[in-house]
């Protein structure tokens, strides 16, 4: 199937969550804009799924959640209450984000660098003497959680533990069809163990404190306060759910795109300084997290379709993202300088991603490390590549190049 | 030339900084503070930078009208 037949402008319905969508996502956000700028989730027709493409709506919607709320009881990822912020509406929301953005503030992550830095390396030194890889596997899944395990001071021995985890939640059982209840039992039962086993942790950082992530937690101070105990166990959980299969998938579509595109690839290469500009244009061009959901809270009506509350909203942000009434004529292209890029990717309004920055710190250090070691790769020859709808996952991703040597004596 | 912050639009995306640190700083929340309120020369181009990359809109310059 073609992703453009997954809109269909007759009945106004779609659906983003195909496989040939998210392969080739473009066709199919051009067609939706143009045809039904809110479209209704295929199949389900009357139940008020909506799915929103335009840049300046979805941009409006994000930015008024007293109509798109994010307070969805059927976003069940094993929490055991609504999360803290992801879940709470303004103005409730601005107490959380005004203690926790702190700790996770450009400022504050740009201290992390030569740690990330230093585990980019480590990561690459398993495979760069191969001259293949799937960078899925080795690379851009290890990658954010050992980033994660070295910023907050834990063993790295609990890599697999936390990948066990995020996967029981996100796909339980590996993606085989399971009942509900089942796989709501499964998100659950790893829900559990993640609580479980910060309450730990932030006991024994209480107790002797460092000079990590969530040792800070402790001490970083907005208007007289510090984090309450749950706020510390949501942002943990968040970290898991929210900051490892999004950088994942951010690189994923990253390295996939500048394998099959040499022209960039190569200037990406020979052109350090390039790579913000670049990693904010795949951001937009890729748009790794294709859409987000809201819950309709009061009645609006959109395009001449009325939505009523109790409703889904669909955003699609990787349609805004290339919108050409926000990014002109050449929307579709990749423009590695493009100014201005007000891109999405990350949100936008009150909930804009708390990890936007720790996320744009680990996506310029992995680029700029990887095409300082690996200048030159492509995609392994007959490589077909599998995207996963939603959040745009590459499984595997085989790679080859030429093989290099690890540097000796240079790193401790 | 005045750069003109809209304090409830902004969200700290922190695109101005990144792009225009000259012009534009951080508080602790990673909002934006404004630097250079009247740029000039050099610094007035770093700030129109700064001013178009917000996705909220949160910046405008008032360009005086010749």
């Amino acid at each position: 199937m073609e992703p453009t037949d997954a809109v269909n402008p007759q009945t106004r319905e779609a659906n983003p969550y195909l496989p040939s969508v998210a392969a080739d996502p473009v066709p199919f956000y051009d067609r939706l804009r143009a045809h039904c700028p809110v479209a209704s989730m295929e199949g389900m027709g009357g139940l008020g799924a909506h799915i929103i493409s335009r840049y300046d709506d979805v941009r409006w919607a994000l930015r008024h959640p007293e109509v798109f709320s994010s307070d969805i009881d059927a976003l069940d990822i094993g929490q055991d209450r609504p999360l803290i912020p992801l879940q709470i509406d303004p103005p409730e929301h601005s107490h959380y984000r005004r203690v926790i953005d702190p700790t996770l503030s450009a400022r504050e992550v740009a201290e992390l660098e030569p740690e990330v830095r230093r585990v980019v390396g480590e990561v690459m030194d398993r495979f760069v003497e191969r001259g293949t890889v799937d960078a899925h596997g080795e690379f851009t899944v290890p990658l954010p959680c050992t980033v994660f395990l070295a910023i907050t001071g834990l063993p790295l021995s609990d890599l697999d533990r936390f990948l066990e985890w995020k996967d029981e939640i996100i796909r339980p059982g590996g993606g085989a069809p399971l009942e509900p209840e089942e796989s709501a039992a499964r998100r659950h039962a790893a829900g559990r163990a993640i609580y479980d086993y910060f309450e730990q942790v932030l006991a024994d950082r209480a107790a002797s404190p460092g000079d990590d992530l969530l040792s800070r937690y402790f001490t970083t101070e907005t208007d007289g306060r510090t984090m309450s105990h749950e706020e510390m166990l949501d942002v943990s959980f968040l970290f898991i759910l929210a900051g490892l299969d999004t950088v994942t998938s951010t690189l994923d579509c990253s390295l996939a795109f500048l394998a099959q595109h040499p022209e960039h690839r190569r200037r990406v290469a020979g052109d350090p300084a390039s790579i913000p500009g670049v990693v904010e244009e795949l951001l937009r061009r890729e748009t790794p997290v294709m859409q987000i959901l809201r819950l309709v809270k009061e009645p609006v009506e959109l395009h001449g379709v009325k939505l009523e509350p109790g409703d889904t909203a669909i955003l699609m942000l990787g349609s805004a993202n290339t919108d050409p009434s926000e990014f002109g004529r050449d929307a579709a292209e990749f423009v590695p300088d493009r100014d201005p890029n007000r891109h999405l990717a990350f949100g936008g309004g009150p909930h804009r991603c708390l990890g936007s920055h720790l996320a744009r710190l680990e996506l310029r250090v992995a680029l700029e490390e990887w095409h300082r070691r690996i200048p030159d790769y492509e995609l392994a020859p007959g490589a077909e590549l599998a995207y996963s709808p939603g959040i745009r996952e590459i499984t595997p991703l085989p790679l080859v190049f030429e093989p290099q040597p690890i540097p000796t004596g240079g790193r401790s | 030339m005045k750069v003109l912050l809209d304090a409830d639009a902004c969200v700290g995306h922190g695109r101005c900084y990144a792009v225009a640190p000259r012009v534009f700083g951080a508080d602790d929340l990673g909002r934006c503070v404004v630097l250079e309120a009247d740029p000039n020369g050099e610094l007035l181009e770093q700030a129109r930078v700064g001013v178009r990359a917000c996705p909220e809109q949160a910046l405008s310059l008032d360009e005086p009208s010749s």
